[in-house]
């Protein structure tokens, strides 16, 4: 059964139609690669999905659930997380501090004033655990915004762990960083899948990385579906060929 | 970063070392003020405006929203304390508390048709519906008093079951009284900072959209704070109506928010305490400008008929603070020892 | 009774061009710059006094181009040496600035000129009632009327018309954008910040001859000014002419009905707007909110 079912969604800001007419399924425990040249709409597609902005036209079902005009943090209760093209964490705040902030909240516990023993420790336990899943361990009282870019990375994704999501959304995990970060977060975000099972779809510029990571790839260009299917069958595709040479031309 | 979320490890060994400082110079303050130029009213009046800007700073530098109206809430806690004793029963703590709950309840009703807005928008509206309290202290004269402030009430003593405290008349022993609500006041602050809440908070001030998209939502939580301190900064109020058996309009005016602000600002926003030493700092020396100006105008200038009045001094230290100081006392201090 | 109902309303006009005046230059300054100038009243305080001063040497029309520009010259130095650091912090710190500089204002004319108002002297041939039975239109103020309609149409024909305007307008919208197509940001907001000074000194000039000319004149209009932008849109500068319009017509017929409520009929409607409407009745969504 799929987990995250968009339906010919559109859309248009203004007279610019950012995304035309797309329709994905994306089946339980699959990581799933959205790709295009820039423009493509991508981003924007993304945020309809994690609910930055409804869409114009079309519907998007999680779970079996319409949430075409749900919030974003009803979306993140019903077990969607995403992570940011540019790293959204709390810089000011330890690594720590920054995973169990999730961890609490994704627990139910964003309204208390305290915490009971049995509570604090479980949250902790569950805390020093994503750190080390993440491989952050030793850096847990660090702030975040003094770490290395990658850590900072593989902070925020500790964080969208935490909620214990079934569907992880990355949007270009691996933007801005260099040969050595972007294969540690490739290895992190394959360790990742291969570990939990966990449902991703992810967006990415470095196709070295995509083909590496992918089940399946979604191409759009101009902000309609290419093309979708195997790493494989996508790669001699001449229609996404076209649209890559075509803007590289 | 904030000193009162999870200790780091390079904060640990002085930290309880200057809460004991802490502490100890406000426990002892009635007998070390006079030395230093000092008496016990303004003792009390520096732990009230501390206790007022430490709430302001719940919201400012914990939650990172900026209430540029806060004074109203301060002076409906002092107008709430005053009619309550004027009027209900003559009970200090009942007063305090029906204070506390009049800022609240405003707070939380304005609180709901402010919290979407952000930023510049935010300080504008606030300032604007703090103003709504400040017009009605001032125009409803039979039940406020209109200018002249609000008269005829006097703080009561204490019944403690088998003794009463004099606090109208023993300064000291009225210097300790407000240090006790001082204390649960700032002492519940620190809790529900150091809670799952107070996190949520933290996490709204380092980066709104990241919180949102964690699944908290933001408009509830923001109003939450806002209502909070709301609370805290009228029992602020309720206490210096005590202080003075009055309550003044202009506590309701935006030039005291900004006060407030700026005290808070002056001791550093980022950390726990230092509102109050931001408080302590401006308190002082509003005290000594307020005797002195005149003096200095006459020795600097000597124009007869022209006195360059507080006002201005307290003006420039605010420019000062802006360009020089910018992360307060405490922050200069925390970063020299990084 | 109606005839009363027109005056206040007349009345209110009146004194809601003090307003657009006022609130159009504080609008200036935010929507490019973000920031609110809590001194703005302390400006107009300020025009008024320049032109006091200036009166007896250049006459009543020479004091209403000549203060305003001094004004004006005031506020470019306060921003180059001032508020120019903080552009782009936490509008905390631009807030806090300004109101100091508020403070420093008032001490500071209050210092020079005393506490106490001032006679200003305008023409005699404007202190004329219009009519007998409306005694209250002395043709100073259809005067300070005409030169605000005046000034609110140069101003647009400014922003629309020419190439400084229309980077003015672009700026609100976009400043990153601006910047890139070459346009020195620095010099814009610089002058920008002049012309809405250059506003309030003009208010002040017009309102020291009207109401009264001391160092707390200005707050009479700030609150208004505040609530102008609020209820007309953060943004629009249409919608502060139109709220400032409002307010003033509004305050001046609750004058007539429950005068104790003048003062808070104008929080009623920000909070009426900011209920149905909150981002103003013309302001953008997402600008600045």
């Amino acid at each position: 059964m799929s987990v995250l079912e968009v339906r010919g969604v559109t859309k248009s800001f203004g007279s610019l139609v950012a995304v035309r007419d797309v329709s994905i399924a994306v089946e339980r425990g699959e990581l799933r690669a959205v790709i295009g040249p820039n423009g493509a709409g991508k981003t924007t597609f993304f945020n309809l999905i994690s609910g930055f902005f409804p869409p114009s036209v079309g519907s998007i079902v999680f779970d079996g659930r319409d949430i075409t005009r749900l919030a974003p943090h009803r979306r993140v209760a019903l077990g969607m997380a995403r992570t940011f093209q540019i790293t959204e964490i709390f810089p000011e705040l330890t690594v720590a501090e920054n995973v169990r902030i999730s961890t609490e909240v994704a627990a139910g516990y964003r309204l208390r004033p305290w915490l009971g023993r049995a509570a604090a420790a479980r949250v902790q336990g569950r805390v020093e655990s994503l750190l080390s899943l993440a491989g952050l361990g030793g850096k847990g009282d660090r702030l975040v915004g003094e770490l290395a870019h990658g850590d900072q990375r593989a902070a925020e994704i500790a964080m969208a762990l935490a909620l214990e999501p079934r569907l992880l959304l990355l949007d270009e995990p691996t933007a801005g960083m260099g040969e050595q970060e972007t294969y540690e977060i490739a290895q992190l975000i394959r360790r990742l899948h291969r570990d939990t099972k966990l449902t991703i779809v992810l967006i990415e510029h470095d196709m070295r990385v995509v083909f590496h990571l992918a089940d399946r790839i979604t191409v759009l260009d101009q902000g309609r579906l290419l093309a979708e299917g195997a790493p494989d069958a996508i790669a001699a595709n001449e229609a996404v060929q076209a649209a890559y040479l075509g803007k590289a031309a | 970063m904030s000193a009162v979320s999870l200790p780091t490890a390079r904060r640990v060994s002085y930290r309880p070392l200057a809460l004991a400082a802490i502490w100890l110079v406000l426990l002892v303050a009635p007998y070390w003020m006079p030395f230093v130029g000092g008496y016990t009213a303004l003792g009390t009046r520096i732990l009230v405006f501390g206790l007022a800007a430490m709430s302001l700073n719940f919201l400012l530098g914990f939650t990172g929203v900026l209430s540029f109206g806060h004074a109203a809430y301060f002076g409906l806690g002092a107008y709430g304390t005053g009619l309550a004793l004027k009027f209900l029963a003559p009970s200090t703590p009942l007063a305090l508390i029906l204070g506390v709950l009049l800022g609240a309840i405003a707070g939380a009703v304005l609180g709901a048709l402010i919290v979407r807005r952000r930023g510049v928008y935010f300080a504008m509206v606030t300032i604007a519906f703090g103003q709504v309290f400040y017009f009605i202290a001032f125009r409803w004269h039979e039940v406020t008093g209109g200018d002249d402030g609000l008269r005829g009430f006097q703080r009561q003593p204490l019944h403690l079951g088998l003794t009463t405290i004099d606090i109208l008349s023993n300064a000291t022993a009225f210097y300790y009284f407000v240090l006790f609500c001082f204390a649960l006041a700032v002492g519940l602050m620190a809790f529900l900072l150091r809670s799952p809440f107070g996190r949520t908070l933290l996490a709204i001030r380092e980066n709104e959209r990241r919180a949102r998209f964690l699944g908290i939502p933001i408009e509830l939580h923001i109003w939450l704070a806002f209502v909070i301190s709301c609370a805290f900064i009228a029992l602020a109020g309720g206490l210096d109506a005590l202080l003075n058996n009055f309550a003044n309009p202009r506590e309701l005016h935006y030039s005291q928010s900004g006060e407030i602000v700026i005290m808070a600002v002056l001791g550093g926003m980022r950390s726990f305490w230092g509102p109050l030493i931001g408080a302590a700092v401006f308190i002082s020396l509003e005290d000594y400008l307020s005797a002195s100006a005149e003096r200095w105008s006459v020795q600097i200038f000597n124009w007869p008929g022209h006195t360059l009045d507080w006002m201005f001094w307290i003006g420039l230290l605010f420019v000062v603070v802006v360009l020089l100081f910018p992360r307060g006392l405490l922050g200069v201090l925390q970063r020299g020892k990084t | 009774m109606s005839g009363l109902v027109i005056l206040n309303i007349a009345n209110g006009v009146a004194t809601g061009a003090f307003y657009v005046l006022m609130a159009l230059g504080l609008s200036l300054i935010l929507n490019l710059s973000g920031v609110i100038n809590f001194a703005h009243g302390g400006f107009l305080a300020l025009g008024g006094y320049f032109a006091y001063m200036l009166i007896p040497s250049v006459g009543f029309f020479g004091a209403l181009l000549l203060a305003p520009i001094l004004t004006a010259i005031v506020g470019l130095i306060v921003e180059q040496v001032l508020v120019r650091w903080l552009y782009g912090r936490d509008p905390l710190y631009s807030l806090l600035l300004t109101f100091g500089l508020a403070f420093i204002f008032q001490g500071g004319t209050r210092f020079l000129w005393g506490a106490q108002g001032l006679p200003m002297s305008i023409p005699a041939f404007l202190q004329q009632p219009l009519s007998s039975s409306l005694f209250f239109l002395t043709s100073y103020r259809v005067f300070n009327l005409v030169v605000v309609a005046a000034v609110v149409v140069l101003l647009f024909l400014l922003l629309r018309r020419t190439r400084f305007g229309i980077r003015i307008r672009a700026g609100t919208l976009d400043l990153d954008t601006v910047a890139s197509l070459g346009v020195n940001v620095r010099l814009l907001r610089s002058f920008n910040f002049a012309l809405g000074i250059f506003l309030a000194g003009l208010g002040g000039v017009l309102a020291a001859g009207q109401f009264r000319l001391d160092p707390t004149m200005g707050d009479d209009y700030l609150m208004p000014s505040f609530i102008a932008i609020i209820v007309g849109g953060v943004g629009s500068l249409g919608g502060t002419v139109l709220g400032g319009l409002l307010i003033g017509i509004a305050t001046g017929v609750t004058t007539v009905f429950f005068p104790a409520a003048s003062e808070a009929v104008m929080y009623v409607m920000m909070a009426v707007v900011l209920l149905i409407r909150p981002r103003g009745l013309f302001g953008e969504e997402g600008l600045m909110t």
